[in-house]
């Protein structure tokens, strides 16, 4: 059990850094012309009104030597303070939660959906390896990770939307009149087009990779050890194989969790999604420099939580990890 | 036949060349009996060879409005314009053809600075303990922390909005570069840090090699296989990446990419529904030859899998 405090601690001790890093970073994003104002100036062509420049002069601590103004950046960071958008004049924190939470029903639902269907057909693949079916599987597969996902929205959407017209094509919830008559039912059927966008490129990760792991794992002595000893097929491959083999994934998915808070840009596009990545890709077209920095630091601290969480399950699914 | 005979009668010194070479002729022949990975070696030569010959056969220069003026905008495809025109005319089989060219340069440059960036990290990385090593891995996870496709679009409109518009595609290359080595510096360190514990560099170093001969002797050859897979399978993401990039509008004006063709498409999908369709499907096609190759190649270098 001590290894185990011990292993969190010094993956959260190791955060510190990183955090710094990244703040680092972004203020240096948003200073790259000097200071943030000279970039949000860009933007309006000197058409900034008086009154909001003198806001952002006082916001920005204009006048300031820069390292004073990185920890003012960080002291309102720690207060969740991230400025007012340039766009439409709110401050982006609050702007921002319905950002996330928009894009993580999407991600997860996405993922839970994927790793539901996925992780049966993997097991299913590997064990008839070299078999039709097996090959019809990882071809679907490679094709879902060499396909861009917001074309494939865009197809999905001619298809259900415009051809066929079952399904909305864009945003998240219907302005006026709700599809199939009620509230819950308008957010599901916005949902379903680009949820199965997603859950088909994140299957195919999935299956690509639980699948190569699953072959390795089964060609291991105590596989054979455990079919050897009369246990069942089925056990063996939930009972010894998925456990060795499934660890690596999580750290997979963990990482592509950060990648997905990202939201997929291009498939939030595609979709007027109103998430992180479509806001984000908004934002910066328009040069709306308080929101773009407050995006990408809420992605990376919710990145570096999401890790650390990574770390930490798979710290105890796997004792070797700790020690080491 | 004469030379089969020429190297039976060679001294036993070139017999010690033969056998290293036969390990790549080893990997060659297990390669070629995937038939997958073979399709995508396939694919990858007749997309290159269609991209540096393509262009003098293409019927519009790039991003050419010609047809506009016969009033052709639009068209749906036929023998005149196989994969039809978009609204300004453009005729969409032309600049898919100067979009090959575009959009394979992109994906083969950008793989070769990352690679070359990634290989220069990870190894001080994997080299140096201490200070420096734990600095670098620092670096390295940083940029698996931040959302990298979100900074490229920023980068792309900040560059070209503060300093300079007329890189052309070359802007992309280069950003694409910079973000896309920590993944492959992330696997050489791992690599070396195995490699050089193996007994048979402990032995060399007893028997006095110096660390020259053991890096490009021993440890080059083992890190190159998984750079090798690495870098074929960066191809098909930074192609992907740069159709993201253009789609959404941070690619830089009047360049002939894929991208460029499917955001104009797009805009007009209801419509012209085959100006973001045929462009699409050639990224999907090229995309799928470089990640069939690069999981043929995994499959012919591992050593774990090698009978």
């Amino acid at each position: 059990m001590g290894s185990l405090i011990n292993y969190i601690i010094r993956r959260v001790l190791f955060m510190i850094p990183v955090f710094i890093g990244v703040t680092l970073f972004t203020f240096l994003i948003g200073n790259a012309a000097g200071n943030p104002i000279n970039l949000i100036r860009l933007a309006f062509k000197g058409t900034l009104p008086q009154n909001v420049y003198l806001q952002l002069v006082a916001y920005y601590h204009i006048g300031e030597n820069p390292l004073i103004r990185y920890l003012y950046y960080l002291w309102d960071l720690i207060h969740f303070d991230l400025g007012l958008s340039i766009t439409s004049q709110r401050p982006v924190a609050s702007e921002i939660g319905p950002w996330v939470w928009t894009t993580l029903y999407l991600q997860l639902s996405a993922l839970a959906l994927a790793l539901l269907i996925g992780i049966p057909i993997a097991i299913y693949s590997a064990r008839h390896q070299h078999s039709k079916s097996d090959t019809t599987i990882t071809g679907i597969a490679i094709f879902g990770y060499s396909t861009p996902t917001f074309w494939l929205g865009i197809i999905f959407i001619y298809i259900f939307s415009f051809y066929l017209r079952v399904l909305p094509s864009s945003g998240a919830v219907s302005a006026i009149t709700p599809w199939w008559g009620n509230w819950t039912l308008d957010r599901i059927a916005h949902l379903i087009l680009p949820m199965t966008v997603l859950t088909y490129v994140q299957l195919a990760t999935i299956i690509r990779l639980l699948r190569g792991n699953l072959l390795e794992v089964l060609k291991q002595d105590y596989i054979l050890a455990a079919m050897a000893s009369g246990l069942k097929e089925r056990a063996v491959i939930y009972g010894h194989a998925l456990r060795n083999a499934i660890t690596p994934i999580i750290t997979i998915i963990g990482l592509s969790l950060g990648a997905s808070l990202a939201g997929a840009p291009g498939l939030e596009t595609a979709f007027s999604w109103p998430g992180l990545g479509y806001e984000f890709t908004q934002a910066a077209l328009a040069l709306d420099i308080p929101t773009v920095l407050g995006i990408t630091v809420i992605i990376s601290v919710m990145v570096l939580v999401a890790n650390l969480a990574t770390d930490l399950v798979y710290g105890f699914l796997d004792p070797r990890v700790r020690v080491s | 036949m004469s030379q089969l005979t020429e190297e039976q009668t060679a001294p036993p010194k070139r017999v010690h060349r033969q056998r290293s070479a036969t390990q790549w002729a080893v990997a060659w022949r297990r390669f070629k009996r995937n038939k997958s990975g073979v399709a995508g070696l396939a694919i990858v030569i007749a997309f290159v060879v269609f991209a540096i010959f393509g262009p003098l056969f293409a019927p519009y220069p790039p991003r050419s409005t010609e047809s506009l003026l016969q009033g052709q905008a639009g068209q749906p495809p036929s023998w005149k314009h196989p994969f039809g025109t978009e609204i300004n005319g453009i005729d969409v089989f032309s600049d898919s053809i100067w979009g090959a060219r575009n959009d394979l340069w992109i994906g083969v440059a950008a793989t070769a600075i990352a690679t070359l960036i990634g290989l220069a990290v990870g190894a001080l990385a994997g080299y140096s303990r201490g200070v420096i090593g734990g600095i670098l891995l620092g670096i390295i996870q940083f940029f698996f922390v931040i959302p990298t496709l979100l900074l490229i679009l920023l980068f792309s409109r900040v560059f070209q909005v503060l300093v300079y518009q007329g890189f052309g595609v070359n802007l992309i290359v280069l950003i694409l570069g910079l973000f896309g080595w920590p993944g492959i510096s992330f696997v050489i360190r791992g690599e070396i840090f195995r490699v050089r514990e193996l007994e048979f560099i402990q032995a060399e170093k007893a028997l006095g090699a110096g660390n020259l001969r053991i890096l490009f002797r021993h440890i080059v050859p083992n890190v190159l296989t998984p750079v090798i897979v690495l870098a074929s399978l960066l191809v098909a993401g930074n192609i992907l990446t740069e159709v993201v990039l253009f789609f959404l509008g941070f690619g830089p004006a009047n360049v002939a990419t894929w991208g460029e063709l499917i955001e104009e498409g797009v805009q007009y999908v209801s419509v012209y529904p085959w100006v973001a369709l045929f462009p699409g499907l050639l990224v999907v096609t090229l995309v799928l030859g470089f990640n069939l190759l690069g999981d043929g190649l995994a499959d012919a270098l591992n050593p774990r899998l090698r009978e």
